[in-house]
């Protein structure tokens, strides 16, 4: 911003130099960290093939990325396109049995995450609007918070059955607890002055709430569901496993148990893949919409 | 019934049943007059901020009482503007969002509001600015943007705590015009705290010095020069001397006081 106004007062400036010289500086920006995210993986496999090629790792257990990437029909084979149960092998076999079983895992974050956040937010919020409320619920709430999602799973199960609603359900619990405490967090942190002025304009408690605290403790909310996003991950892929019956989850632990290494290098590998995609767009949604954190303290996150 | 700001015989104790009663304010008393300029000077941590609180309503005094227009102060209200050091306008709105906020909480619609928001920006020379971020304003500019947001309630009284402490010194000189401009305009009074004896003596019509915690009046300098005023004159030269003598004072006891703790 700065350096832009500047650089607009300097009439010697040639517009189209400038022009040149800041597109020239975004792509910069931009290839730069992409650049060093290749190089790290580039290391990372190098380094395993280097070790496949030694003679280190055993194909049959640690099979290096050429083999498992290499038979890409062979591994679509074992993804059923319904999200029903994987390993149905006369159903899958094409790309897209692949994005839907993905589909069906990113879904039941998705659902999972929405609905943590739109509870937590409104719990947190009401523990501390309505007095009473707020001295019953906040201790259970910081008891049940350090309790692992995977002890839930067999409350999950009781609850729900078998299916989409207990992975969903076992993903909101996982968000749920930690993120009612991060909106208490945040909601004392709001600076005092802004809720001062609000009352000196006058505001009602309501209109604080709704006009002062809440887009005030937004943002960071929303960094601290980005932090946890992985979390919800590992814990939708352990439901899977256990008692979903379809998605990544299931895939890895039906890779495991038929031995099949490759398979379960190949479904690691979409794991990270989506993982790190939701954490882009999730970045993308913070920046374009919650933009009031400031860019500078946003950073480049 | 008087009319305007009547402090009389206020003490504030912060934690007065706590394990560390601390008083900020003891037995003060002080009138504010309509449409008066009145400066606060004293050593840091004497309870000047405390005051305002309680003239805002924001904090109760322990004891003694606070009228505005003859009433009792027992809440925040708009007529009784506070503006701080830092600005503190939401970074979430627009700067003619942050400075309409007052009337939108009154429940005034976005288009009678506009016409009101866009005079008082260009009052505060920031006509151009109404539709950027706060974090895109410098200091100056936003300080202003909080005044403008102030005095979109109207307000018979403008509490500044520092206000402009932030600022940079040429910075803080056209501040200080722009408020003397905009206090001639409105006939508000003007209640302001500084640190800075230039500050008080270009502004004030009475400057009033504090003692060191609890704070107490130490001194009251009548100031009749008209404004703008020549800091250089040989009166005001004498007045800054004055000052300087009583806030030193002061200012050692309340040294001399923390190496004791
Ligand atoms: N909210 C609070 N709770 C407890 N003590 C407080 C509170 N606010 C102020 N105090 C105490 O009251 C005393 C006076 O503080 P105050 O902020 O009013 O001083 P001040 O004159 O404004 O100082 P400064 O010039 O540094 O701003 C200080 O000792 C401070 O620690
Ligand atoms: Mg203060």
């Amino acid at each position: 911003m700065t350096d832009q106004s500047l650089r607009a007062n300097n009439p010697s400036t040639i517009a189209t130099g400038l022009n040149l010289k800041e597109h020239a500086q975004t792509v910069r920006r931009k290839l730069v960290p992409l650049a060093w995210t290749c190089a790290s993986l580039g290391l990372f496999v190098a380094i395993w093939e280097f070790s496949w090629w030694q003679g280190w790792a055993n194909p049959l257990l640690l099979p290096p990325p050429h083999i498992f990437l290499s038979n890409l029909p062979e591994q679509f084979r074992f993804f059923d396109p319904t999200g029903g149960r994987a390993g149905a092998l006369s159903e899958g076999g094409s790309i897209w049995s692949v994005l839907g079983v993905i589909g069906w895992s990113a879904l039941r974050v998705t659902l999972g995450l929405s609905l943590g956040f739109v509870m937590s937010l409104i719990v947190g919020v009401a523990i501390r609007y309505f007095n009473i409320f707020g001295k019953l619920v906040l201790p259970l709430v910081t008891m049940m918070a350090p309790i692992s999602p995977v002890a839930w799973i067999p409350v999950a199960v009781f609850m729900f059955g078998i299916g989409n609603p207990p992975a969903v359900f076992l993903v909101f619990i996982a968000i749920f607890f930690v993120m009612v405490l991060a909106t208490l967090s945040q909601i004392d942190a709001v600076p005092p002055h802004f809720i001062q002025l609000a009352r000196i304009m006058g505001a009602s408690k309501r209109q604080i709430y709704m006009q002062v605290i809440l887009p005030a403790i937004l943002p960071g909310l929303f960094v601290t569901l980005r932090m946890n996003l992985f979390a919800a991950w590992m814990v939708v892929l352990i439901a899977e496993a256990v008692g979903v019956g379809s998605g990544l989850g299931q895939v890895t632990m039906m890779a495991r148990n038929t031995f099949n290494s490759s398979l379960v290098f190949f479904t690691m590998t979409l794991i990270g893949i989506t993982g790190f995609a939701f954490d882009q767009a999730l970045g993308l949604i913070q920046r374009k919409i919650l933009w009031w954190i400031g860019p500078s303290s946003i950073g480049r996150i | 019934m008087t009319l305007g700001l009547s402090i009389s015989n206020v003490t504030k104790t912060w934690n007065p049943d706590g394990s560390s009663p601390t008083p900020a304010v003891r037995n003060l008393t002080l009138d504010v007059n309509l449409g008066e300029f009145v400066v606060l000077l004293g050593p840091s941590g004497c309870g000047k901020s405390s005051l305002l609180y309680m003239v805002a309503g924001l904090e109760e005094a322990t004891s003694g009482s606070i009228t505005f227009d003859g009433l009792e102060i027992t809440q925040p209200s708009p007529e009784r503007s506070l503006i701080f050091q830092e600005a503190a306008l939401f970074p979430w709105l627009s700067v003619r969002d942050n400075v309409g906020f007052g009337l939108q909480i009154k429940g005034i619609t976005q288009t009678k509001r506009r016409q009101k928001v866009d005079d008082l920006l260009k009052l505060v020379g920031l006509a151009g600015a109404g539709d950027k971020r706060p974090h895109e304003l410098s200091g100056g500019m936003r300080q202003r943007a909080a005044l403008a947001r102030a005095l979109a309630m109207d307000p018979k009284v403008l509490l500044m705590d520092e206000p402009f402490a932030a600022l940079d010194i040429q910075t803080r000189a056209r501040m200080q015009d722009h408020l003397l401009r905009i206090w001639r305009e409105t006939g508000a009074s003007v209640l302001l705290v500084t640190h800075s004896i230039d500050e008080a003596l270009a502004l004030a019509d009475r400057i009033i010095v504090f003692t060191s915690r609890p704070g107490q009046i130490k001194a009251e300098i009548k100031i009749d020069q008209p404004r703008p005023r020549d800091l250089h004159s040989p009166e005001m030269v004498d007045l800054a001397r004055r000052c300087d003598a009583l806030l030193a004072e002061e200012v050692n006891k309340a040294f001399a006081e923390q190496e004791l703790l």
